[in-house]
């Protein structure tokens, strides 16, 4: 799943539309969006640090996300001197109120250059070379208790500067620069993808975890035994019908006996 | 290719800091305070990361140089090893890193004078005993060193202090900073090995076994000591065949009178690193091996270690005297 949070519906708004997102009206305390095959999720946080993170928080619960989810925070931000428009990934976050600091991992490649940035507590446009924000520090702590941390990310288009400050930032500006970066989103995404999925296969378990544990009873560490069994036959018997070997067992201690016999067979290659 | 680069503030203006940077003119450079704000964080993969690897230059405070692991020693009654790096450019699945480090981005501790000092330090402690001093136990010793020059930095330490020994491991043919110089008697390029099918399955990244060969041969030519390190040793039902070519190889090609040692040790690891890694590579077969839990260590069992251990040494020391041959099975970790 991808998980793609934004602090203003205005900032939401040209996302929802490309990714034909809809409204889950069953989920009240902030706005969530879906797309038609649920690979697509979007919330709208509110303003600020505490709101970000809760949102997260709630966006986790209410969608079961794991540990492949890619997640998205993108929205405006302000700069010293980078052009209106322009966008940057961001490397370094720091909360300026704690001084506590995070570094997402770019191990992708991108066109999109990347920055520093302060998350505030409130507006301004005391400007330094680092980006400033008010989510991203609340959106990154949260997100990386459920995450995998090379999938969470923060976009930010430029918004504000010293030649053009914040009051010159509306809603309908925020929209025309966030979908002026469609594009920019969609890259990342799909450099993103690749990442994701080799969590998920990392993460899969065996095609016959599920039927064992129906048929047979197991603690939860013989379980955790299981899986791995399971694997190691998967890889050392690719071609021998699992099931058939211990239909006929009566327990889960028999039956990961029976597997375990297969991890001291020294008929082995460990090669091609 | 280094595509960030994170410095800590605190080296920001060391001279070799400055150089690595100018290395890499187009690399991002982040600030930070300390590379554990980077390295090795909650949530981070090292798989992923192993992609993409950053470098982290960072200054190394306290613990630079320690005791090796019982038993891990090639003759000396004092043994120690230290890691001006952390991890390896190298993707070895038997590596004990993938375990120990949740981030697989390398860690340079530019602060070389430390480490000399410490290293000085002890070799006084020791006065005029044999002490030997290990390389290549978090990193391989040579993979960086065209970047990091630090054989060019700590061997003028090795050619002051003669009664001292340093061991290079690595399993790198990048010997040109070494091949420039003229060999220092109290220095062994040890070189690991496994037979090449094997290699071509486990050691991703690394260099041929005929280039660390050639490299082998170069540098006994210019008259540095090797050694060869049969470790980890890893089974397959071949192996008879296999380690019976590996060994061939190699001693028909070194110059035994410049083999300063050779060690064996099977495959084991820590059994948390272990259920780590094959976590992380679920479909590697390296760990669907017969292996046995044994000491809170993931080993082979005792019937295919000793076969291999005793089959290893038998031909090894057809070829090399036996006060040259150790066996470092006991130690816990497979690495270089």
């Amino acid at each position: 799943m991808i998980n793609i949070f934004c602090a203003l519906p205005a900032e939401a708004e040209a996302i929802v539309q490309h990714y034909q997102l809809n409204e889950l009206k069953q989920f009240g305390l902030y706005r969530l969006y879906q797309s038609r095959d649920k690979k697509i999720n979007l919330t709208i946080t509110g303003i600020g640090k505490l709101n970000a993170a809760a949102a997260v928080s709630y966006h986790h619960a209410c969608l079961a996300s794991c540990a492949a989810d890619i997640w998205l925070n993108i929205g405006v931000a302000g700069h010293a001197d980078i052009a209106i428009g322009e966008a940057r990934l961001v490397h370094k976050i720091v909360d300026k109120q704690n001084a506590a600091c995070w570094y997402p991992q770019i191990l992708f490649d991108t066109s999109c250059k990347s920055a520093p940035l302060i998350s505030l507590n409130n507006p301004s446009t005391d400007y330094t070379t680092d980006l400033y924000d008010m989510e991203a520090a609340g959106f990154y702590q949260m997100a990386i208790r459920i995450g995998t941390a090379e999938l969470i990310h923060c976009l930010k288009i430029i918004s504000d500067n010293r030649c053009t400050p914040t009051t010159t930032v509306n809603a309908d500006r925020v929209k025309k620069l966030i979908a002026a970066h469609i594009t920019t989103i969609d890259a990342i995404i799909d450099a993103l993808l690749p990442l994701a999925d080799e969590v998920a296969s990392i993460n899969s378990e065996s095609e016959h975890y599920q039927a064992f544990i129906k048929q047979w009873h197991f603690t939860q560490s013989e379980r955790i035994q299981l899986l791995r069994l399971l694997r190691c036959w998967s890889l050392r018997r690719p071609d021998q019908c699992i099931m058939q070997s211990i239909a006929a067992l009566k327990t889960g201690k028999q039956v990961l006996t029976a597997l375990q016999k297969i991890t001291t067979d020294t008929n082995f290659v460990i090669h091609d | 290719m280094i595509k960030t680069i994170y410095i800590e503030n605190d080296i920001a203006s060391h001279p070799r800091t400055k150089a690595i940077l100018a290395r890499f003119p187009h690399a991002v450079n982040i600030a930070c305070d300390r590379y554990g704000e980077v390295f090795n964080r909650k949530a981070q993969n090292f798989r992923l990361q192993k992609k993409q690897p950053a470098l982290i230059l960072a200054r190394k405070h306290k613990n630079l140089i320690l005791p090796t692991p019982k038993q891990y020693g090639i003759g000396a009654a004092h043994n120690y090893y230290f890691s001006h790096m952390l991890n390896c450019l190298y993707d070895c699945r038997y590596c004990f890193l993938q375990g120990m480090f949740q981030s697989a981005h390398y860690v340079l501790f530019v602060n070389y004078e430390d480490f000399i000092w410490d290293l000085q330090s002890l070799i006084d402690k020791h006065k005029r005993e044999p002490v030997h001093f290990f390389s290549g136990y978090d990193c391989d010793s040579l993979a960086l060193d065209p970047m990091t020059h630090f054989t060019n930095e700590f061997l003028p330490l090795f050619i002051k202090n003669p009664h001292a020994l340093l061991e290079l491991r690595t399993k790198s043919t990048q010997v040109r900073n070494l091949l420039k110089q003229a060999p220092v008697p109290n220095c062994v390029i040890a070189f690991s090995f496994t037979p090449p099918k094997i290699a071509a399955t486990l050691e991703h990244k690394t260099p041929a076994v005929d280039k660390r060969l050639q490299a082998i041969v170069d540098l006994q030519q210019a008259g540095w000591h090797i050694g060869l390190r049969f470790d980890p040793l890893i089974y397959t039902s071949n192996y008879v065949q296999e380690y019976t070519e590996l060994f061939n190889a190699v001693f028909r090609k070194i110059n035994p009178d410049l083999t300063h040692s050779v060690s064996l040790g099977s495959f084991r690891l820590p059994k948390d690193y272990f259920r780590k890694l094959e976590k992380l590579y679920p479909t590697d077969k390296l760990f669907s091996s017969p292996l046995i839990e044994e000491k809170n260590s993931i080993v082979y069992p005792p019937s295919i270690r000793e076969g291999l251990l005793e089959f290893c040494e038998d031909i090894i020391t057809q070829h090399i005297p036996a006060d040259r041959f150790f066996s470092c099975h006991e130690t816990v970790v497979a690495s270089l």
